[in-house]
């Protein structure tokens, strides 16, 4: 009868022990889909936010591909397989730039929702000393350039595009040693095309100089319309917008912005020197360097030009809190 | 001819002593295994408390600094070794209401053995039996920052890290957790 108990109890027991390791396995088990849920919640927030095309406000954002208010597009996002993505207006001043972002993740029976503040960031540009409208050719590179990202606590990228890190990492291997980049230099990042047309029109509107201000002076706003050449040596600071392709035969020294919609061609015996970014349009090719190029980080260069005019900026992540 | 039948005294004796010997060895056992699961218990519970104490800290990172109305809403309100406060404007009014849970505190109390999260002015208890806790933060180089953290040093945090010993009563190690948490909020 004793041994009978005993081996009751010994059931008991066992059958506790069973339920308390089901418990446990249950609770990890559900502890590792809410990881699964909240890393994806984070990558598509990453994805999405890293999609978002540069610029000024996020008006057209909000009001979608249409254009128009109100209707069903509006702050309509891409965003990648299983999760959901749209923007609307945050609440309060509409100064400074932002808007709330809704993400919405689903990996099997499991959902998780999060809402982001999206805004511009700090620094103007791209955060890369190369701003391209589309990944550069191989073999752009015959003559010699030097990129160097400066400042070793927060340094540019040697460049940005709208193409995979991967794609720009091999491009500037595949330039081999006439593409010097200094060790503090970034490397190549993803990023969306720079808003070039608009920027033209905000350039055209605001107070601006020709061709002739490129001479050694203060921080000046200037549009060429067409392409421009430089024959002989020339100084500049500030914006310099060319509304075509950009060609030093001789020597230009710049710093701050120079915007190219055609790109920069600088012959053997040219040669370029930025203290601060190059932003080029689509062109083919939109960089051909056969003389010399340098490119260096110049933060407050390029706030020089910001101060002239307000310049595009990338989205980013303010703040998050997750919704449920 | 003479039979014998039943059992000799001897017999009887050293059959009784066999069973007592197995019974006494089943009881053990049962007592040994009453003891395991007592104590799987104790250390399951005490390892989930821990988890859920890091999991609730993480969220509760995740979403400071919320200010969808760009009032200026720092994250990181207190920061030192035994406790920090959090704030965020989770309903976009444009303020943090100390009362509510866009305001958040933890706090070690190692007198008390007690790791408590304070949501708006409400205390709640997350877990006792604390032997170890304590909260670390690092600047944007990963950089430990001396603590408590001096307010114009706190937009320098970047990250904070809670490192989170519990030992209940019939326990002999503790359960231990350490989770560094980012704040999203960008500075």
């Amino acid at each position: 009868m004793a041994a009978l108990a005993t081996l009751a109890f010994s059931a008991a027991l066992a059958a506790a022990l069973a339920d308390l390791a089901r418990i446990e396995l249950r609770l990890t088990s559900q502890r590792r889909q809410a990881t699964r849920l909240l890393a994806a919640l984070d990558g598509c927030l990453a994805d999405a936010v890293a999609d978002l095309p540069a610029g000024w406000e996020f008006t057209p954002l909000l009001h979608g591909p249409d254009a128009i208010p109100g209707t069903a597009d509006d702050g309509a996002l891409p965003a990648p397989a299983g999760c959901a993505a749209r923007a609307r207006a945050a609440p309060g001043a509409t100064v400074p730039a932002r808007a709330v972002v809704r993400v919405d993740a689903r990996i099997g029976a499991g959902r998780r929702t999060l809402d982001a503040v999206v805004r511009r960031t700090a620094e103007a540009g791209a955060g890369a000393l190369l701003w391209l409208s589309e990944a550069p050719e191989g073999g752009a590179i015959t003559g010699a350039a030097m990129l160097d990202g400066g400042d070793a606590a927060a340094p540019a990228a040697s460049l940005a595009a709208p193409a995979d890190p991967e794609a720009l990492d091999a491009w500037v291997v595949g330039e081999g040693p006439a593409l010097a980049i200094a060790p503090s230099t970034a490397p190549p990042l993803s990023a969306p095309v720079p808003p070039l047309a608009e920027l033209g029109i905000r350039v055209l509107a605001a107070p601006h100089a020709g061709p002739a201000a490129l001479m050694p002076g203060g921080a000046t706003l200037i549009h060429v319309a067409g392409d421009l050449s430089v024959d002989d040596a020339r100084r500049g600071a500030g914006l310099l917008f060319v509304d075509g392709a950009l060609e030093v035969r001789g020597l230009l020294e710049f710093a701050g912005v120079i915007v190219a919609t055609g790109g920069v061609r600088v012959p053997a015996g040219g040669s370029l020197a930025v203290d601060g970014a190059l932003w080029l349009g689509a062109a083919s090719p939109a960089l051909r360097i056969e003389g010399g190029l340098a490119v260096r980080r110049a933060a407050d260069a390029v706030a020089a030009a910001d101060a002239l005019l307000p310049l595009p900026r990338r989205a980013t992540v303010a703040s998050a809190r997750d919704v449920g | 001819m003479t039979g014998r039948r039943g059992l000799a005294l001897a017999e009887l004796l050293v059959g009784m002593a066999l069973g007592l010997a197995v019974l006494a060895g089943l009881t053990a056992a049962v007592g040994v295994a009453g003891r395991m699961l007592v104590a799987a218990s104790v250390r399951a519970e005490s390892e989930d408390t821990a988890q859920l104490a890091m999991e609730a800290l993480l969220l509760d990172v995740r979403r400071a600094g919320y200010d969808p109305t760009a009032g200026g809403v720092a994250a990181l309100v207190e920061a030192h070794d035994d406790g920090l406060a959090l704030a965020a404007d989770l309903d976009g009014n444009g303020s943090v209401a100390v009362d509510s849970d866009e305001s958040i505190a933890w706090r070690c109390a190692l007198a008390s053995r007690r790791l408590s999260r304070l949501v708006g002015r409400q205390s709640l208890p997350l877990a006792e039996g604390v032997v170890g806790c304590a909260f670390r933060y690092l600047d944007g180089d990963a950089l430990p920052l001396a603590a408590p953290v001096a307010p114009l040093d706190l937009p320098r945090v970047r990250a904070l890290e809670l490192t989170l010993r519990l030992l209940p009563s019939g326990l002999s190690h503790p359960s231990s957790r350490t989770l560094r948490a980012a704040l999203r909020a960008a500075p």
